[in-house]
């Protein structure tokens, strides 16, 4: 199927590129060139495309042997819609640096359905920006299992814009074959026995609720003073030579190879590192840790209907089950879990998974107000790449 | 066999300088091969890990030996379009460089015309811009096409551009340097017996730099497929290798990626030995 | 497209040639490098989208903001190409001079490895230099590193990172550049001198000059306008304006301060290679 298709356009390209040397050849040619998802921001059509463009992060689906998603293949069989999937999201900002451009001059992005995280400024920045289509409700019945604490986001109050795909938690990984439990920022920033092997993060929001909860201060509630303590903090962690690098994914290879010895890790990579490496933990901090959101967005252009079918199919809680036994996050569907009780009890009673109210308790969230100041978000580059 | 000659030529023999010749020769030699111990190091590294069987996400352990990475070369998503769109790229940036490249040779090293110092000029800059400033600067082209009209959405087309634009210096380069010690005589004697300008260029001229336009293209392919920065900036949704690399480095290493670099490094070794072995024949015969 | 009806108009002949690929160069070279100027000069933010305003302090807040990635950079830049210079320059005398029949196979050793995709000959080095490898162990184990010191993430292994991986940009033009030298002269200075050494330094050295130069040029730009190195190799310490104006095009989408630091290191290149050129005094470089 792919292979049909890549083809298509490598005849289509070959044939172009004869006429490249004139402008208006390659101008027709260059219109050409992009895939273009269905219909463009038809609201009203309930009519399914043939493919739907899903961009979502790595390691973020169910996956089987040979690249197989068994939920996108069911997806498939019961509406008749490829999934074309691509895990091409690294990280928030170069993700949304991608296709801004696309959505700068209102062409379609070549996507249906994103991932982007609520304690990064892009799902709000899309909304306000009038980036992202609303989702066709009417489509997505199943949007009543969505669980109660997810309902209302102060960014997106009536879910209209977006859906959660899955949390997770930012907390402390270790190696217990290196070190003893590392199960405070105290420890992860000063231990003398861990220096030049400890990771941070380099999503301005993880590092800074962590750092700013051990200062003993609000995280959901920034000023210029705590904001300055906490850069301070990791600034002569930073200084001391304890800090290894800033990490985004990355941290993962260098956990699993020895090189990190303790880092800042989010809940379900730990769950599925310990393939790699089995001596792995993972811990919320003592001062406590940070819960965020990846939402599925609509961009601009994108297939709503069929997008809005998609989120109802993963609503169902028997496929979350499914997508779950594999990614090992956060799960914001109701009824999952009963499920899983019946085929995988030792996920539905992982607490990373299905989280217990203690560690509800123990976790911040951002102030969206910090995310979206430029003078943060400058200080905090200057940090990470300095 | 000259330095042999030059040896027993000399006309003032030294004892010690010779003892210190012959070390000196030695030291060479060894340190020498020490210096493709270390060239090939790394590559030895790839290539043993593409034989790797991890248990994880990460390839960076050893844990066993097996042949199912080149069997199931493709079996990671999206490493296939991304080597299809990496050839495809590099084939036509190659080509479309160096006939360009080798026009502009052509022109540089046959004729004299006003403007030859700008020429040269604006072939040697791309040169020495570091390919961030080439990536950014061609990226911002495109960012601000829409404004004037002419939209142009980031993609196979912009990387097609971005690698033409980089390697054509490189072809110039290339083929100026084989045009320059060529024997004008041969085509002065094609014209004398007849020939017009234009035969004389596809049967005489032709011939003779096509190994240097040979070699331009292989430069342009090589340089083409291996360059991640400027189409880093100019890619938009399209996954070229060196991006596809980047970014599942970042949250796994499958071995499949040793693989396609193995066989990329094979593939140029076993055409650059085939090309060894003809002009040393053709040396030989010569 | 045809030669023979230009007989009679050779300067013509010569602008047919060149018009495709320069026009080329100059729409998609020229002309870029024209509206990163525009740009390097917009103020504004990504929410409220950039406007031009003749912003100039672009420029300076670049300078004093990331004065410290700038010099890291020609730093780095500058040690790598002088161990690169080192390191390579008896090889490329050794293939040039004693290479015999064998010097087309030594040239192909030389280049082969850059075959190999440069992220994965990178990542490679990552492997090799891993704090659990074996070279860290055997360093430590000789007293070389300190116990529970490391290679990898430090500057260390950025400038070992960036010699490697354009080693060849050196070695090839300092073989040509041997290779080209008259054997006779060598044998005459080594006749007249005393020393080999003298001879060597007295002869070989300066004509063998255009390939230090070419390489070293060679080597130096694209190892100051490098990320990947740092990014791979270094740590968050280790960062050079290559990765500063990486995240802030591509991650930040600060625009004009990432047009603006491509122009200083485009400049600043520009600047140290005519102080070179004027300083070794080759004329070369252009043609």
């Amino acid at each position: 199927m792919t292979d049909q298709i890549t083809r298509r356009v490598f005849l289509r390209r070959a044939a172009a590129s004869g006429s490249i040397l004139t402008v208006p050849g390659l101008l027709a040619a260059c219109g050409g060139g992009k895939s273009s998802p269905g219909t463009t921001g038809d609201t009203t059509s309930h009519q399914l495309a043939k493919t739907l463009h899903f961009s979502n992060w790595t390691l973020y689906i169910d996956n089987k042997p040979g690249g197989r998603h068994p939920s996108l293949e069911q997806f498939q069989k019961k509406y008749g819609v490829h999934v074309d999937y691509r895990e091409d999201i690294n990280d928030n900002p170069t993700f949304f640096s991608k296709i801004e451009p696309d959505l700068q001059r209102g062409q379609p992005t070549g996507r249906d359905i994103i991932v982007m995280t609520d304690n990064s400024r892009y799902p709000s920045l899309l909304i306000q920006k009038g980036w992202v289509e609303k989702l066709d409700k009417s489509a997505i019945p199943n949007m009543k299992n969505l669980i109660p604490q997810q309902r209302h986001p102060n960014w997106d109050p009536n879910r209209d814009y977006s859906l959660p795909w899955q949390s997770g938690f930012t907390g402390i990984g270790w190696n217990e074959k290196l070190t003893d439990p590392v199960t405070s920022m105290g420890d992860l920033l000063g231990n003398k026995k861990l220096k030049g092997k400890v990771g941070l993060l380099t999503e301005f929001a993880d590092t800074l609720a962590l750092v700013m909860a051990y200062n003993g201060d609000d995280p959901s509630h920034v000023t210029d003073q705590t904001f300055n303590r906490a850069i301070d903090t990791i600034q002569k962690a930073v200084d001391s030579g304890q800090i290894r690098q800033f990490y985004g994914n990355d941290y993962a290879g260098a956990l699993s190879s020895g090189d990190l010895v303790a880092t800042m890790a989010w809940s379900g990579d730990i769950v599925q590192l310990q393939a790699d490496n089995s001596h792995l933990k993972w811990q919320l901090p003592d001062t406590g840790g940070d819960i965020w959101t990846d939402n599925m967005l609509i961009p601009k252009g994108g297939n709503v209907y069929t997008a809005s079918v998609y989120m109802n199919f993963v609503y169902e809680p028997k496929i979350a089950a499914e997508i779950e036994d594999y990614v090992n996050y956060v799960c914001p569907v109701q009824g999952a879990k009963e499920v899983l009780v019946k085929e995988d009890p030792s996920i539905a009673n992982n607490p990373l998974i299905f989280p217990t109210k203690k560690m509800l308790d123990n976790v911040h969230t951002i102030d969206p107000k910090a995310l979206n100041n430029q003078k943060y978000q400058t200080t905090w580059q200057n940090l990470t790449s300095a | 066999m000259t330095s042999v000659a030059a040896e027993a030529g000399r006309t003032r023999p030294n004892a010690l300088s010779r003892a210190w010749a012959f070390v000196l020769r030695h030291v060479l030699t060894v340190y020498s091969l020490l210096f493709f111990v270390y060239l090939m190091l790394p590559i030895a590294v790839v290539i043993a890990f593409s034989f790797n069987h991890p248990t994880g996400r990460f390839n960076y352990t050893w844990r066993g030996f097996t042949w199912d990475n080149w069997l199931h070369w493709n079996a990671v998503p999206g490493i296939q379009s991304a080597i299809t769109l990496s050839l495809e790229i590099a084939l036509f940036a190659s080509i479309v460089a160096t006939a360009l490249g080798t026009l502009i040779a052509l022109a540089l090293v046959r004729y004299g015309f006003r403007g030859r110092g700008t020429t040269n000029l604006i072939i040697f800059l791309p040169l020495s811009t570091p390919e961030i400033v080439l990536g950014a600067s061609l990226a911002t082209l495109f960012l601000h096409s829409a404004s004037y009209g002419l939209s142009i959405p980031f993609g196979f087309w912009t990387i097609l551009i971005a690698h033409i634009m980089f390697c054509i210096s490189f072809a110039v380069v290339t083929v100026k340097a084989r045009l320059i010690g060529f024997d004008r005589h041969l085509e002065e004697a094609a014209m004398d017996l007849g020939a017009n300008e234009w035969t004389t260029f596809i049967k005489v001229t032709l011939p003779l730099i096509a190994p240097a336009i040979l070699a331009a293209l292989l430069l342009c392919f090589a340089i083409s497929v291996d360059d991640f920065v400027v189409t880093y900036f100019n890619a938009g949704n399209q996954v070229t290798f060196p991006i596809f690399v980047w970014g599942a480095a970042r949250v796994a290493t499958p071995p499949q990626i040793n693989v396609i670099g193995t066989a990329i490094f094979g593939i140029a070794v076993t055409l650059m030995l085939i090309n060894v072995f003809i002009q040393n024949r053709r040396s030989k015969q010569a | 497209m045809g030669f023979g009806f230009l007989h009679r108009h050779r300067g013509s002949t010569a602008y047919l040639l060149l018009a495709p690929g320069m026009l080329f160069l100059v729409v998609f070279f020229l002309v870029p490098l024209g509206f990163l100027a525009y740009q390097s000069l917009e103020s504004g933010s990504i929410d409220f989208g950039y406007a031009f305003t003749w912003a100039w302090d672009n420029y300076s807040s670049a300078i004093t903001g990331y004065g410290t990635q700038f010099k890291r950079s020609f730093a780095y830049a500058g040690i790598a190409t002088a161990i690169a210079l080192l390191v390579s320059y008896p090889v490329a005398y050794w293939i040039a001079f004693r290479g015999g029949r064998w010097k087309n196979l030594l040239l192909l050793c030389i280049v082969a490895p850059f075959f190999v995709t440069y992220l994965i000959r990178t990542l490679a080095w990552q492997t090799i230099l891993s704090d659990d490898g074996l070279i860290v162990r055997t360093l430590t184990d000789m007293h070389i590193l300190s116990p529970g010191g490391r290679l990898l993430a430090t500057g260390t292994a950025v400038v070992a990172g960036i010699t490697y991986n354009f080693l060849p940009f050196m070695a090839l033009p300092l073989y040509v550049s041997l290779e080209q030298i008259d054997q006779t002269l060598i044998e005459a200075a080594e006749d007249l001198y005393a020393s080999k050494w003298t001879a060597f330094f007295r002869v070989t050295f300066p004509l063998s000059l255009p390939g230090v130069v070419a390489g070293t040029l060679l080597t130096f730009i694209p190892a100051a306008g490098d990320f990947i190195n740092a990014q791979l190799l270094g740590s968050t310490t280790n960062h050079m304006i290559g990765n500063v104006i990486n995240s802030k095009y591509n991650e930040l989408i600060d625009y004009p301060a990432a047009a603006a630091m491509s122009f200083i290191l485009m400049a600043i290149i520009l600047a140290l290679v005519l102080i070179y050129a004027r300083a070794v005094g080759s004329e070369k470089l252009t043609g």
